[in-house]
């Protein structure tokens, strides 16, 4: 048993906190509040400094399969509320296609997305509560697949070059992916203004290739992206609920009121002590999902104890930080507001805890 | 970074767990299930204490001085996870938290003659802080130890000294100084229970676990009975105190009772060919507990893992005291809510469900949220270790 960072991951953790420091000060954060939120010269810095290889392996010009130096990336873009959306190429296609597919063309698309191509994903859909599920079909048609739908939350679609794409067929589950240019996307504004879209699947004809797992492995490539998903997520989570939680010990740290600083009233402290419980047992459960996952392909309790703690340390600690730092918690001139934002959208995607507790509750009384 | 249990202590856990069921004969379950047996202390649990010693699962992580086998503690964490799942009431405060301290800071008497024999099972404390007045502010503790030609004079009173009953010595802290600020004037002494100066009297409680006031009355201890420097005890209690938090919260005791609910569950049949467990918010129960246990697993298997390289951060002990403690009335809860009002029989009556243990357990429960150092200590050392945040007053 070991809770300790290796030293490389260490100085992962320690340069990515210098480099967003940098360049996602909140002067820069303004600048993707009303626009477009993908900070094209982030993402060309990153991959040019290897930190897009994060999680793949050497072969394929990453640094390394371990699922945790990805955690370390998700939870400090999620610190820093850095504006990049990353999820569904970095976790969804490349770890999906690194661990599923045996074809060439599908290896060297993980291999240019360390490079800085974007590739993304459409797994979700309005209104089905069960992505294992889709309702978007694929018919096998002679050679050619054809697939019908429509997905949505899948994110920076506009700039993506192709999109995975989870559909129910004849020969049960499968992902595919789709070239962009084939689909209608259509841009929707969220609470966290990530650049997030709707895609519409009329009739798109795909080859047997841009299938992308061996026949009869599509739920288990899909079971796995969804769990890999949650758990990145948890630590975009953690990223943004320890800040959080920092701001209010600094905030409660200094402003004063009836004469002395409001951190030494015992209804502040402890409310923040419970935030900091609330943060160790995310992280902890986050590790554990993530290392559990280096070895075994399907931890779906894991993932769902892990995001399941998400939605509530989401909901919690983003009121209790509202709540101490009175007004200035909503002033937009304050850092607070886009945590609060980006950690309802953390809560929610992929999975709240709820509809999780409901999931796991499944699980365990059926024996697994 | 690699969380979970190596292939030998794996290994070790199915070891232990049949050497328990070997242990807890049914003579011993019987004297268990008396009232006045509840925590121990009858002839059947002193004769468990001694084969466990002798067998050398004690001391697991202690050093080979004391007859330990130098594991890490990790091993002796999945030691005590085991004993406490079994329901054996295992002296946890005298061997993880007052044993650890003697080992390292008592005098040559005390290494040998008590930290060994704590290691071979004969030997079992109770802890003597509280005060009538002082207990949450254990600091204005008033017993008093005078230094004498020889030794120290002891007279003073303490509160909830349990297992003080069966106890062959009290943990004792007591104010050594009179003129220093209140912590500064402390010191700790093992003091014997068969000194005819000693007496007690006992407190029954809510969850018929029995505690005791205890009296010290112009006892006599000789120099080798002192811990550590005079005046410098509270740092041993603190240590201590860490020590104590997380053998509190080890995260055996609620998983296992979890694990055998969810089975009668599984097997309760309500009609119309459905379980207990088809119903939808059981399932959720069921869930939210599990969630809420890998989350203690998790903090508790840290704080070992830290054991092996390093002191307890106060920080983190204090999550563990507050999260486990307050975790375990909650699981009480949503267990007795799966089995509803079965869940309220008593041990001694018909249509009752796993010994009772659940009617039982939800007694016990808030002792740990305020007993260890109150909750709202806990907090306010992790306002200030974990966020350096001032002081709160």
């Amino acid at each position: 048993m070991d809770f300790s960072e290796l030293s490389h991951q260490q100085e992962i953790r320690e340069s990515l906190n210098k480099i967003f420091s940098e360049k996602c000060s909140p002067e820069k954060l303004k600048n993707f509040d009303n626009e477009f939120k993908h900070d094209e010269n982030l993402y060309e810095f990153l991959a040019t400094n290897g930190y897009l290889g994060l999680g793949i392996n050497e072969k394929l010009s990453g640094s390394g399969e371990d699922l945790y130096d990805l955690g370390i990336l998700f939870e400090c873009l999620g610190f820093h509320a850095a504006p990049l959306c990353l999820t569904g190429c970095l976790v969804d296609v490349a770890q999906t296609l690194q661990k599923f597919s045996k074809n060439d063309n599908h290896q060297s698309i993980v291999s240019s997305i360390t490079k800085g191509e974007i590739y993304t994903s459409a797994i979700l859909e309005p209104l089905n509560h069960d992505p294992e599920n889709p309702t978007t079909t694929a018919v096998f048609d002679d050679d050619k697949i054809i697939i019908s739908g429509t997905k949505y939350l899948s994110e920076i679609s506009s700039l993506a070059k192709g999109i995975l794409i989870s559909a129910s067929s004849n020969k049960g589950v499968i992902l595919a992916l789709v070239k962009t240019d084939n689909v209608k996307l259509t841009q929707l504004t969220s609470t966290a203004n990530s650049p997030l879209f709707k895609v519409e699947l009329k009739n798109v004809s795909i080859e047997e290739s841009d299938v992308v797992h061996e026949e009869g492995r599509g739920l288990e490539a899909l079971k796995y992206l969804l769990q890999i998903n949650m758990v990145m997520r948890s630590y975009i989570a953690l990223g943004v609920t320890n800040k959080m939680t920092s701001l209010i010990a600094s905030y409660t740290s200094e402003r004063e009121q009836f004469g002395r600083v409001i951190g030494t009233f015992q209804a502040v402290s402890h409310r923040a002590a419970d935030c900091f419980i609330e943060l160790e047992c995310l992280r902890l459960v986050n590790q554990q999902a993530s290392t559990n996952l280096n070895t075994n392909l399907d931890c779906e309790n894991d993932a769902l104890v892990s995001k399941i703690w998400a939605g509530n340390a989401c909901h919690k600690i983003s009121y209790s930080a509202q709540h101490l730092h009175g007004g200035a918690g909503v002033d937009r001139d304050y850092v607070l507001w886009r945590y609060c934002l980006l950690a309802k959208e953390c809560e929610l995607i992929n999975g709240s805890a709820s509809q999780n507790i409901e999931r796991l509750g499944l699980n365990i009384t059926a024996n697994q | 970074m690699l969380i979970q249990l190596n292939s030998q202590q794996a290994k070790l856990k199915d070891e232990l767990r049949e050497y328990f069921k070997g242990l807890i004969t049914p003579e011993l379950k019987t004297e268990l299930n008396n009232p006045e047996h509840f925590e121990g202390g009858g002839p059947e649990f002193k004769k468990a204490m001694l084969t466990m010693g002798a067998d050398g699962w004690i001391g697991l992580s202690w050093k080979k001085e004391f007859g330990g086998k130098e594991l890490s503690p990790i091993e002796q964490y999945i030691f005590v996870e085991t004993v406490m799942r079994t329901g054996f009431p295992f002296p946890f405060l005298t061997t993880e938290s007052v044993g650890p301290m003697i080992a390292e800071y008592g005098s040559d008497w005390a290494k040998e003659e008590i930290a060994t024999k704590i290691l071979q099972g004969k030997l079992i404390f109770g802890i003597g802080y509280s005060e009538p007045n002082s207990g949450t502010d254990l600091a204005s503790l008033q017993t008093k130890a005078i230094k004498e030609k020889d030794g120290y004079l002891i007279n003073g009173q303490k509160m909830w000294t349990s297992l003080a009953n069966f106890s062959d010595y009290i943990w004792l802290a007591a104010r050594t100084d009179f003129e220093a600020k209140n912590h500064k004037g402390i010191s700790m002494f093992i003091v014997p229970t068969n000194d005819p100066g000693f007496s007690l009297t006992a407190i029954n409680t809510l969850g018929d676990v029995r505690t005791n006031a205890t009296f010290y009355e112009n006892i006599k201890v000789p120099d080798s009975h002192l811990v550590g420097e005079i005046n410098q005890g509270w740092s041993l209690i603190t240590s201590q105190l860490n020590l104590e938090r997380l053998a509190l919260v080890n995260h055996g005791p609620v998983e296992e009772l979890y694990k055998n609910v969810l089975e009668l569950a599984q097997n309760t049949k309500i009609g119309n060919d459905q379980s207990l467990t088809d119903l939808s918010w059981v399932k959720q129960n069921f869930a939210q507990i599990h969630s809420g246990i890998e989350a203690l697993k998790l903090i508790c298997w840290k704080q070992t893992w830290i054991m092996e390289s390093d002191q307890l951060n106060m920080a983190e002990a204090s999550v563990a005291k507050v999260y486990g403690s307050e975790f375990f009335i909650e699981a009480y809860r949503l267990l007795m809510e799966i089995m509803g009002e079965l869940s309220i029989l008593k041990n001694d009556s018909e249509l009752k469900i796993l010994n009772a243990r659940l009617e039982r357990m939800y007694r016990t429960a808030s002792i740990l949220t305020f007993g260890g150092g109150t909750n709202e200590v806990q907090r306010d050392i992790i306002a200030m270790a974990g966020l350096f945040m001032p002081r709160s007053r």
